[in-house]
């Protein structure tokens, strides 16, 4: 197995006005993923069982529109053209990659493209346990989403052509106003993959990918049992009494 | 989009002392477009308030670039406006006369205040992924304006656009001296008890010098790096 060489750290242009998506591992300028493991070709040869949702985080969509109608003083000039042209690859690659005694190889993918089959996030919910949600809402919350992170885990059977037993096994999604302020939603991973670090890695990626893009309010809210799990990510809780509060109708 | 008025609680002062102001004409509006992003930096700053949640002690530069790409990411924005004339004088303590001028009756009736002639005195805005959730930031209202009821306007227009929309997990993060406005809006405690948590978690001396941080008013994050894969064979 090749060892992967170690990356340049990508070039990271003014976030104000054009985020940079980094997350895949690259081979100096170009935008060669180092392992070409597109998920996409995959998804069209194996059958699905639901055509289901195919929803991506639109990142390029939200920005390439243009600002305030008002903006008298300043005249942004997005480079729109030029990053239709060469729209980046899906954000993705390989975690880990295990081969199994029979010959079988499960890789693990992280991806930030967003591609998330609606109801295989449902019955992901299921598995750990959280009460369950209008499908059309989940829908709508991944869409509008900043960023949508997940892992698949993909098993290739030795002597199988691209019959590979591809699933959802952990996402984080955060929302953010793309300048200022985060905040991380729905994290979770499949409780037969918990305890290898995937929700941390899931964690991790989005706030360097927040931070990247100079947005650094970034908050969430944990339920108890997972208080100490975002501690040891970094996070504190109510940090100089900061809180946050709920709306509750008053009927 | 509309015109309110808006007035001082009567204080407490015995009968026979000064009279109530006269009610303050205003112009509410969910418009992204009636915001001049120029005029909001100044209200930030007049309300003391930068994009960070922990700023420096000195007057923190607010980019206005940065500024708008919030603006046009926020799921909703609500802009008050009032003419600069009535702002003056609401912000004086004593009235002269608590009467209304037959001309400025006039004057608020047939030139009534709009987001061209008027002020920005009051914002809010929410950030929502259209589905389950919303979080309300950066509810201001211009100091001498204070305790008239604008800010509580402001934050109930944006949970009506939110519950009509069906988003009913509304959030707000606040400081210590901001619970008692968002309680008196009919904010509470998560009822599930969670906790709210930020990253803070900043660059120490001890490990490596190659780790890459940046700085967010007084926080100096800490950006985790990228791991390298690994290969396992069972």
């Amino acid at each position: 197995m090749p060892t992967p060489t170690p990356t340049p750290t990508p070039k990271v242009l003014p976030s104000s006005l054009w985020p940079n998506v980094s997350l895949g591992l690259r081979c100096g300028q170009t935008n060669q993923l180092l392992f070409p493991y597109n998920l996409h070709t995959d998804i069209a040869k194996a059958s699905k069982k639901h055509s289901g949702f195919r929803l991506r985080a639109g990142f390029w969509d939200s920005i390439k529109s243009g600002f305030l109608k008002n903006s008298t003083t300043q005249v942004v000039d997005l480079p729109s053209t030029r990053e239709e042209a060469e729209e980046p690859l899906p954000e993705e690659f390989v975690l880990v990659e295990k081969t199994e005694p029979d010959g079988a190889i499960e890789q693990i993918i992280f991806s930030s493209a967003g591609e998330v089959d609606i109801y295989d996030l449902q019955s992901l919910c299921d598995k750990v346990g959280w009460p369950r949600r209008p499908l059309s809402k989940l829908a709508a919350a991944l869409k509008n989403s900043y960023m949508v992170a997940t892992v698949h885990s993909v098993r290739k059977l030795p002597g199988s052509e691209g019959n590979d037993q591809k699933k959802l096994i952990g996402m984080a999604r955060a929302t953010s106003d793309h300048a200022f302020n985060a905040t991380i939603w729905d994290v979770l991973v499949d409780p037969s993959y918990q305890g290898q670090g995937l929700g941390k890695s899931l964690v991790e990626k989005l706030i360097r990918a927040l931070l990247q893009r100079d947005i650094g309010n970034i908050t969430l809210f944990a339920d108890s049992q997972v208080v100490e799990f975002y501690r040891n990510l970094g996070f504190e809780p109510d940090p100089e009494g900061i809180k946050g509060m709920f709306w509750y109708p008053k009927y | 989009m509309e015109l309110k008025w808006v007035t001082r609680p009567k204080t407490q002062k015995p009968k026979s002392l000064s009279p109530s102001q006269p009610p303050l004409p205003i112009f509410i509006s969910t418009k992204p477009s009636h915001i001049n992003p120029d005029e909001l930096r100044r209200l930030y700053g007049v309300c003391n308030l930068s994009g960070h949640r922990f700023p420096t002690q000195a007057d923190e530069f607010l980019d206005v670039g940065k500024l708008r790409v919030a603006l046009y990411h926020s799921s909703f924005v609500v802009s008050v406006f009032c003419k600069s004339r009535d702002m003056i004088s609401a912000s004086e303590e004593s009235s002269s006369s608590s009467s209304i001028g037959m001309w400025d009756l006039l004057q608020k009736v047939v030139k009534p205040v709009t987001p061209q002639n008027g002020e920005l005195v009051g914002f809010g805005r929410a950030v929502s992924d259209l589905g389950l959730t919303a979080s309300i930031y950066d509810v201001m209202v211009a100091p001498p304006l204070r305790g008239m009821g604008i800010g509580k306007m402001i934050v109930q227009r944006i949970i009506r656009m939110l519950t009509r929309r069906d988003i009913y997990d509304i959030a707000a993060l606040c400081s210590e001296n901001e619970r008692p406005f968002f309680e008196a809006c009919g904010f509470g405690d998560d009822i599930l008890g969670s906790t709210t948590m930020m990253y803070t978690r900043t660059v120490s001396a001890s490990t490596n010098g190659n780790q890459m941080a940046k700085r967010f008013g007084r926080k100096l994050l800490f950006v985790p790096a990228l791991k390298k894969q690994r290969f396992t064979n069972q």
